[in-house]
């Protein structure tokens, strides 16, 4: 309970710079070339489901946390288990890779601040998913509900 | 194996969502501890993993076909296919990246379709050997399938990147939207499986 509940906070400030680095970019590209679709895809599975899994995380982990009982705490928990899949941060990171390998031959790579931001956003959101035990908070929430 | 009555032949339905156990008797179609509704197994789960795993079989071919991305330089475009950026990186000694990409985006998709044909050819047929490894490989299957977005990634990386007007460009091509319409449906198509069938037709 503990680690979930502080390590979003992290994960939130260093989603914030690296959004506006390449993250978005690649997207606002996709959408220039009419590439709606992959666009949207790129979008959802790097930047907005990452989001909010962070944000549901600490919306239900804290109001467990203070045993607040909320109506939507179930509702939340299901999008949650929904959105996990569809996050895909840490294969990003292999593309990354996969183009920084593709570019080195014809331009030189600089890695700023960003990059080492995501990786750290990637090993948080790791532990963060690996900490979460779902059964604990299904119990929790449905001592809450009585 | 021990043959042990499911939990279903018990009059016991599982919660998709949280995992309570709830008795058949009393279930008004809603779970008592998430809401979330109840179904002994996921709905039309068979009719709904074969439209999309033949929706996606379709796209695949396109996919593969068609350029995923053009690389102009100077002026000059040359598109290349998923293959042919395999074949470019190969030809540039980049061998353990070219493997990398060989398995995310030919190897997986290819796997899942053929993978996911044949548990829905067991679950119809009534094959009712080795369950146990069946499932093993719907596990792997639906573990797999997201890591095939990395090409997609790639491609919005490199779009970004190598953008200088005139010197060099990369432009995303047809095949990048059905290449990741084939990883989104084999995914849905992965999660609308349920493999309890697989157990349900033994002994």
């Amino acid at each position: 309970m503990f680690p979930a509940n502080l390590m979003p906070l992290i994960g939130i400030k260093v989603l914030g710079t690296t959004k506006d680095g390449t993250l978005w970019s690649g997207v606002v590209m996709l959408v220039e070339e009419h590439m709606w679709g992959v666009a949207v895809l790129v979008f959802f599975s790097s930047i907005l489901f990452p989001l909010l899994n962070i944000i549901l995380s600490l919306l239900i982990s804290s109001h467990l946390y203070f045993n607040r009982p909320n109506r939507h705490l179930a509702q939340w928990m299901r999008w949650l288990q929904h959105i996990d899949e569809w996050a895909m941060l840490e294969i990003y990171m292999l593309g990354i890779i996969v183009a920084g390998v593709k570019l080195a031959s014809m331009a030189e790579l600089h890695f700023s601040l960003g990059l080492y931001a995501f990786v750290a956003l990637l090993i948080v959101t790791g532990m963060l998913a690996s900490s979460l035990d779902k059964t604990l908070f299904w119990r929790h929430i449905g001592r809450l509900r009585q | 194996m021990t043959p042990q009555k499911t939990a279903l032949a018990q009059g016991f339905i599982r919660c998709h969502d949280c995992g309570c156990l709830s008795k058949q008797a009393e279930q008004n179609n809603h779970c008592p501890l998430c809401g979330g509704r109840l179904h002994p197994r996921l709905p039309n789960s068979f009719q709904r993993t074969a439209a999309l795993l033949l929706s996606a079989f379709f796209l695949y071919i396109p996919a593969n076909i068609f350029p995923i991305m053009t690389y102009t330089r100077l002026g000059v475009g040359e598109p290349h296919t998923i293959i042919g950026g395999i074949i470019a990186l190969i030809q540039g000694d980049m061998v353990p990246v070219a493997i990398l990409v060989l398995i995310a985006s030919i190897l997986v998709p290819l796997l899942k379709l053929l993978g996911i044909g044949l548990l829905l050819l067991n679950v119809h047929y009534r094959w009712q050997a080795h369950a146990k490894k069946w499932t093993m490989m719907y596990r792997i299957i639906a573990f797999v399938g997201r890591w095939s977005m990395l090409d997609i990634f790639m491609i919005s990386i490199l779009v970004s990147l190598v953008d200088m007007e005139g010197v060099a460009k990369v432009i995303a091509g047809p095949a990048a939207t059905a290449f990741a319409a084939v990883v989104v449906l084999t995914m849905f198509a992965a999660k609308t499986f349920d493999p309890r069938l697989l157990w349900d037709k033994q002994g």
